[in-house]
């Protein structure tokens, strides 16, 4: 197992009403500062219609951003796929792993919001069988040289893509993925399982259990990379930590709860409307440097992950605190880490 | 006084077996130079699966090109408005138009190749409602919250986008069109008719007549601004111009037959396939500086067009070359052209 690696998340979310062109700056501000406190990531989120939350979008984010972090690789986290037509996503990714020299890491997960899936033409019943024939036609499009195939909403009539991504074979396919069934699904079909945010460590243990045993079934080795996504804040003592993120992070759960984020949770873990004291509990890591490095070590003894990515701002949150929490982390947070691994 | 602006269209095409990082570093050089040069604006074009063409995708292009050019304005010319959901262009135009402070040109046509309706699980017999549906559902998403609208390939329910455009209403909208329909259309529901390459100045006139009298006929005035594109090429002396440039648009022009460009023409000027010569004749604007000024101000004059959109570069072309000719034209043809009007 490789050294720890680090990225930072950018929802990129701010509330109704801000101007968007202040928090545009503020974003170009984190990335930079990403790349000069040496992170090895950065990954953007996607969400449609998200109003009254503000956000910008996927792709053309991912375009605008590279040019300020150009260490960085560049990780869709994740792509709602089931939404999409496979050759437009090969497309629009090929080319940002092309303009950015070969940084890409393709994340894809299901999506879950109604207005979404409208909005495409598609519906929620739909998803599953999508998210897996765009996957597929995705892959043979980058992979090979002409593809003809059938698909439930597409048709690739000996289509040859205009462009092919840098990386070879392809970028790194990585899963996002919060039901049971899901991770089984990112074992066969991709990199990675990349695990998100919202569940606690005990129930990201017992998926890991899953997942190698939905490794070993399709023949394939445990990844090399595996990435993880966590909520933090680094604060002088766990107390204050707590309460310092308390207004922003509370404030982001809800919505996710209001956005229907938990009907996708396994049975044990899907109640985003706790209450923020009891939510955070083995969920996000609010504390001083030396707790949340022991946490870090946690998630890599305990499940194996091994890429980090740190969502450290979230709506309403202000820059400064942001900014000095992402510096907490590189400068003290980090150091602890690769002593203690 | 008028002013005639001049922007540039980055083709971004390539031969199969040429190096895209390569070539996207030199089209990143060029924006630079188009900056530099006082360009109005630099234009991406779209097509998907366009072997043996490799080309780099349209709205991630400019996302990254804005920061090489800080002046430009940003031409999406044109995007395939039938192939897309409208939600999801709506998000990503108005990301790309908040991110660079207000600078979009949101272009738009039909589109013609059977390939990418397909891929886009839609047919060429859709397209015309497609795109005014989807035109109808972008300016709606722009201009107010909760949209609800039934499409035919979509639904919009209580849909708001995350954030809307920094122009106000909405950034400019550009409607390519070749045939007489579709400059009606541009008439009722564009901001104006962005005339395309392809036609010969005395179609191109004929159609501005068609174009005026459904402008009248929609109660709408004339356009501030009223783009033309046209492929252009300059050097000290015509044989010179012909001798860099001709065998490139020559082949060019082929792969536009080809791909069956010319089928979406009007009767009397819709052979591609003729030979060079006859081709360039009243159609691109090949010269010496003053034969390309004389050329622009007679197209100012005849038609009404103010804002040519300069195609420099054909695939298999040295961009050193169009470097050069985008000098000439903006130190030599720019001014006198202008001095003229």
């Amino acid at each position: 197992m490789g050294k720890m690696k680090y990225g930072i998340g950018m929802r990129t979310q701010y509330a109704a009403g801000t101007d968007m062109h202040v928090a545009f700056n503020e974003q170009m501000e984190q990335a930079r500062l990403a790349e000069k406190l040496g992170f090895n990531s950065l990954m953007k989120s996607s969400h449609l219609a998200g109003h009254p939350l503000q956000e910008f979008q996927q792709v053309p984010f991912l375009g605008r951003v590279m040019a300020e972090a150009p260490s960085l690789r560049l990780i869709t986290g994740v792509v709602l796929l089931s939404l999409h037509k496979p050759l437009d996503m090969a497309e629009q990714l090929a080319t940002i792993d092309v303009m950015s020299g070969g940084r890409l890491t393709f994340g894809a997960g299901l999506g879950y919001r109604e207005v979404e899936f409208k909005a495409f033409g598609t519906t929620s019943k739909e998803r599953v069988k999508r998210f897996e024939e765009n996957l597929i036609a995705i892959n043979r499009l980058w992979t090979e040289e002409k593809v003809s195939m059938s698909g439930s909403h597409f048709e690739l009539d000996d289509a040859a893509l205009s462009l092919k991504p840098a990386q070879k074979p392809t970028p790194p396919v990585w899963i996002g993925a919060n039901a049971d069934a899901a991770i089984v699904r990112a074992a066969k079909m991709a990199d990675a399982w990349f695990v998100n945010p919202h569940q606690k460590l005990e129930t990201i243990e017992r998926q890991a259990e899953l997942y190698k045993r939905a490794l070993d079934q399709a023949g394939k080795p445990f990844p090399d990379d595996l990435p993880g996504c966590r909520e933090i804040f680094v604060g002088n003592s766990r107390t204050e930590a707590i309460e310092a993120a308390k207004p922003f992070l509370a404030a982001k759960y809800k919505v996710y709860h209001q956005w229907g984020q938990d009907e996708d949770m396994p049975d044990d873990d899907n109640d985003l409307s706790l209450d923020y004291d009891e939510l955070l509990e083995d969920r996000f890591m609010l504390g001083s440097p030396e707790e949340i490095a022991e946490q870090i070590i946690a998630h890599n003894k305990r499940v194996g992950i091994n890429h980090l990515i740190l969502n450290f701002h979230w709506v309403g949150m202000p820059q400064a605190l942001c900014l000095e929490s992402m510096t907490r982390f590189a400068e003290e947070v980090r150091p602890l880490v690769e002593q203690g691994l | 006084m008028t002013t005639i602006q001049f922007g540039l269209m980055i083709r971004g095409q390539f031969p199969q077996e040429d190096d895209m990082q390569q070539r996207f570093a030199e089209c990143m050089e060029m924006v630079r130079h188009a900056d530099r040069l006082g360009f109005a604006c630099i234009t991406k074009g779209s097509h998907y699966a366009g072997y043996p063409l490799q080309d780099i995708q349209q709205l991630p292009f400019l996302t990254r090109a804005m920061v090489e050019g800080p002046n430009l304005r940003l031409n999406a010319g044109i995007i395939l408005l039938s192939l897309h959901k409208p939600l999801d262009l709506a998000e990503q135009l108005a990301s790309i138009d908040v991110m660079s402070g207000g600078r979009l040109i949101f272009g738009a046509a039909l589109g013609y190749r059977e390939v990418e309706f397909l891929g886009f699980g839609t047919t060429q017999r859709d397209r015309v409602q497609r795109f005014e549906e989807n035109l109808a559902a972008i300016k709606r998403l722009w201009g107010e919250n909760d949209v609800n609208m039934v499409g035919s390939h979509f639904q919009l329910k209580d849909a708001s986008t995350s954030i809307k455009p920094v122009q106000k209403p909405h950034p400019p909208i550009w409607i390519g069109a070749n045939a007489d329909p579709a400059i009606r259309r541009a008439a009722k529901v564009g901001d104006c008719w962005y005339v395309n390459p392809h036609n010969r100045i005395g179609t191109i006139l004929k159609q501005t007549e068609i174009y005026k009298r459904a402008l009248d006929e929609y109660d709408r005035p004339f356009p501030e601004e009223f783009p033309i594109r046209r492929e252009v090429f300059v050097a000290k002396t015509r044989e010179e111009a012909l001798r860099l440039c001709a065998p490139y648009l020559a082949t060019k022009y082929k792969v536009y037959h080809q791909w069956g460009q010319d089928k979406v023409m009007p009767e009397g000027d819709n052979d591609l396939s003729l030979e060079f010569d006859d081709l360039a004749h009243d159609r691109f604007l090949i010269g010496s500086p003053d034969e390309v000024a004389d050329e622009c101000i007679r197209l100012h004059r005849e038609t009404g067009v103010n804002h040519i959109i300069a195609s420099m570069q054909w695939p298999g072309m040295d961009y050193r070359i169009t470097m050069d000719a985008m000098q000439l034209l903006s130190e030599e043809v720019f001014p006198k052209v202008n001095q003229a009007v």
